[in-house]
């Protein structure tokens, strides 16, 4: 069985790592070819031509982009991503100091949308048509609509300005306190790892609105989901022949649910990945400081090299939350294992 | 050919989520349409006197940091919203239906390509990519609108495509086969109208797509800047302000973006209902 599973998740590996091969490549391309000339950007009003063919040289774009894709793929195996120009920090030391700060806001938020969204679709799909499920389908279609930054942005004036329960949404901390000694990278289990109760809490506090504003831009379409995912496991054939030969309400409940594991399961995952990009948005309004933050961030500045890791960084996270969800899936669900 | 069992007045009485919806994006695009004549000011006029005033009677939502009248930006902003939106989704039909119909009828590389584009989008969140390639292609409103419709062009082939394998070795293609059409004639006169349906209850959705990645562009300052009178540049502006509490700077032109996803979405939430009853009427 493990080894099965092993080969499995080694053969669904085989079929994705083409595909961030592929999105590596694209916005490598497009960012060289279509991209601002950074080199009039670093060198400044004043430098001659020979010194802009220095720093062209020295950036290695004086090559043509395949050339340099080449060469970026050789280093990126050796774990070298290259350096921002701005900040001159390597890209790999950023990633590795800023992924955990990312993954803390983005997995709370989901794991809380999922608690909520979850149990309320698949309520709604038990008692469809009632009022409870209408509010369950217009509470999801707005958080379908709302744009997440922007509901960020309320909960900013609401919590912040008008009611001053949250603290100022400018990073992960109190500027007062005193950053704890990694261990995880997550401030608020790192604090509470070494007993710093006070940092603990104004981590917690910190936390609270950025994860809440994920959580609800998560729920929306989770809910829906597992709503209709359920509804049509309800109407299917072996529910009504388990219904018709007088299983209880509880047995059966147990069915749909068990049922809909899979399904539901594999839509977290889109999910997940979806979340990547509008988390990145909820750091901006935060000044979170994750991979999101920074991601943006050397979008707008043209920083090539910090691009190119952000989407690296993106691409692989993706790969990894669809082959968590397949591994689970696959102990899950013994019928599709051929299919997979 | 949908409107055929039910008059369309009943299919509103019916389907209130459609009544709204439609009323609400109506409501928007007459707001496009004759912008210059409800708008009461220019929408990127200074008033030096009153930056950053709260809503008033002469200004009803509030000036911006620049001293711009918020009520009519927001109401020229809707020229932005569907500005971009059309023709993004009409883009993404024009590319998607013939790849769509071509991959399901015949299979083959173009199938494969559709496939894999698709898992391509699949396994990365579509706004990263849509940033990274606005920013980096030039930033202006037709670059915006290419990649937008670019990145939505296989959801809609995808749909056509099933819709296709659904009806392939059918007795439909079967017979016009038969009654001598070439594949042109077959695909587009045949098979399109029967597979259509799917689609059309998916530019409601894409629209409203659209809208939001528009905005989330030009909220993280990509594509369209200030002071042009788009919502996403407007909420962008009013972000600092939050902190500091002008919110109605922010506050307006989100509603504004707000409601009218809503619309779209409700407008194809309805669809589908309608399309589902329809179905097992049948």
């Amino acid at each position: 069985m493990l080894v099965q599973l092993f080969r499995f998740l080694l053969r669904r590996l085989a079929v994705s790592l083409p595909l961030v091969v592929a999105v590596v490549f694209v916005t490598f391309m497009l960012v060289r070819i279509g991209g601002g000339d950074p080199v009039a950007l670093l060198a400044g009003p004043t430098a001659s031509s020979e010194e802009h063919a220095a720093i062209r040289a020295g950036l290695g774009l004086d090559k043509s982009p395949i050339e340099q894709f080449g060469i970026y793929v050789v280093r990126a195996a050796r774990g070298d991503l290259g350096q921002s120009w701005l900040s001159t920090k390597q890209v790999i030391d950023e990633i590795r100091n800023r992924a955990f700060v990312s993954l803390e806001l983005l997995l709370w938020g989901v794991a809380i949308g999922a608690m909520v969204g979850i149990p309320a679709g698949a309520r709604a799909a038990a008692r469809r048509g009632s009022l409870y499920d209408q509010v369950v389908r217009a509470v999801s279609l707005a958080g379908f609509s709302i744009p997440t930054y922007w509901l960020g942005l309320i909960a900013i004036l609401t919590f912040f300005y008008a009611l001053d329960l949250a603290p100022a949404p400018m990073g992960r901390l109190n500027p007062t306190l005193i950053t704890p000694d990694r261990i995880t990278g997550s401030y608020l289990i790192d604090a509470v790892l070494r007993g710093q109760w006070e940092v603990a809490r104004s981590a917690l506090s910190h936390l609270v609105l950025p994860v809440l504003t994920v959580a609800v831009v998560a729920c929306a379409p989770i809910m829906k989901h597992t709503r209709a995912i359920a509804s049509e496991i309800v109407d299917s054939e072996f529910i009504r022949f388990a219904r018709a030969s007088g299983l209880g309400e509880r047995c059966i409940r147990r069915m749909v649910l068990r049922n809909s594991m899979v399904p539901v399961l594999t839509f977290m995952g889109i999910e997940i990945v979806g979340l990547l990009g509008t988390s990145s948005l909820i750091e901006l309004i935060f000044s979170w400081g994750g991979i999101g933050q920074w991601g943006l961030q050397s979008i707008l500045n043209g920083d090539f090299a910090a691009i190119q890791g952000y989407v690296l960084f993106a691409a692989l996270l993706s790969v990894v939350v669809f082959i968590v969800i397949d591994a689970a899936n696959y102990v899950l669900e013994p019928r599709g294992r051929e299919r997979m | 050919m949908l409107v055929r069992a039910a008059p369309w007045i009943n299919v509103l009485r019916d389907f209130p989520s459609i009544a709204i919806g439609l009323a609400i994006v109506l409501g928007y695009a007459a707001l496009a349409l004759l912008a210059p004549w409800i708008a009461p000011m220019d929408p990127i006029r200074v008033h030096a006197d009153a930056v950053l005033a709260p809503p008033s009677a002469r200004f009803l939502l509030g000036t911006d940091g620049n001293g711009m009248d918020l009520f009519s930006r927001i109401i020229y902003g809707s020229r932005y919203a569907f500005g971009i939106a059309v023709p993004a989704v009409l883009l993404s039909i024009v590319i998607g239906l013939p790849v769509g119909l071509w991959a399901g009828y015949r299979g083959g590389w173009v199938d494969e390509i559709l496939l894999r584009s698709m898992d391509l989008l699949r396994v990365f969140p579509s706004i990263i990519l849509a940033l990274t390639i606005v920013a980096a292609t030039g930033q202006s409103i037709i670059n915006v609108i290419l990649v937008i419709g670019l990145l939505d062009a296989p959801i809609f082939a995808r749909m056509v495509r099933a819709e296709i394998l659904a009806l392939r070795g059918g007795i439909l293609i079967e017979s016009a086969r038969a009654i001598g059409n070439g594949t042109g004639r077959m695909l587009f006169v045949h098979v399109l109208p029967n597979s259509i349906s799917g689609a059309l209850t998916q530019i409601s959705v894409r629209m409203a797509w659209a809208i939001r990645v528009s905005a989330t562009l030009a909220f993280v300052g990509i594509g369209i800047q200030q002071p042009t009178p788009e919502w996403g540049a407007m909420i962008r502006q009013g972000a600092e302000y939050m902190v500091t509490g002008e919110w109605w700077v922010a506050l307006f032109p989100g509603l504004a973006l707000v409601t009218l996803v809503f619309g779209l979405n409700l407008l194809a939430d309805g669809i589908q209902d309608w399309m589902g009853r329809r179905r097992t009427q049948r």
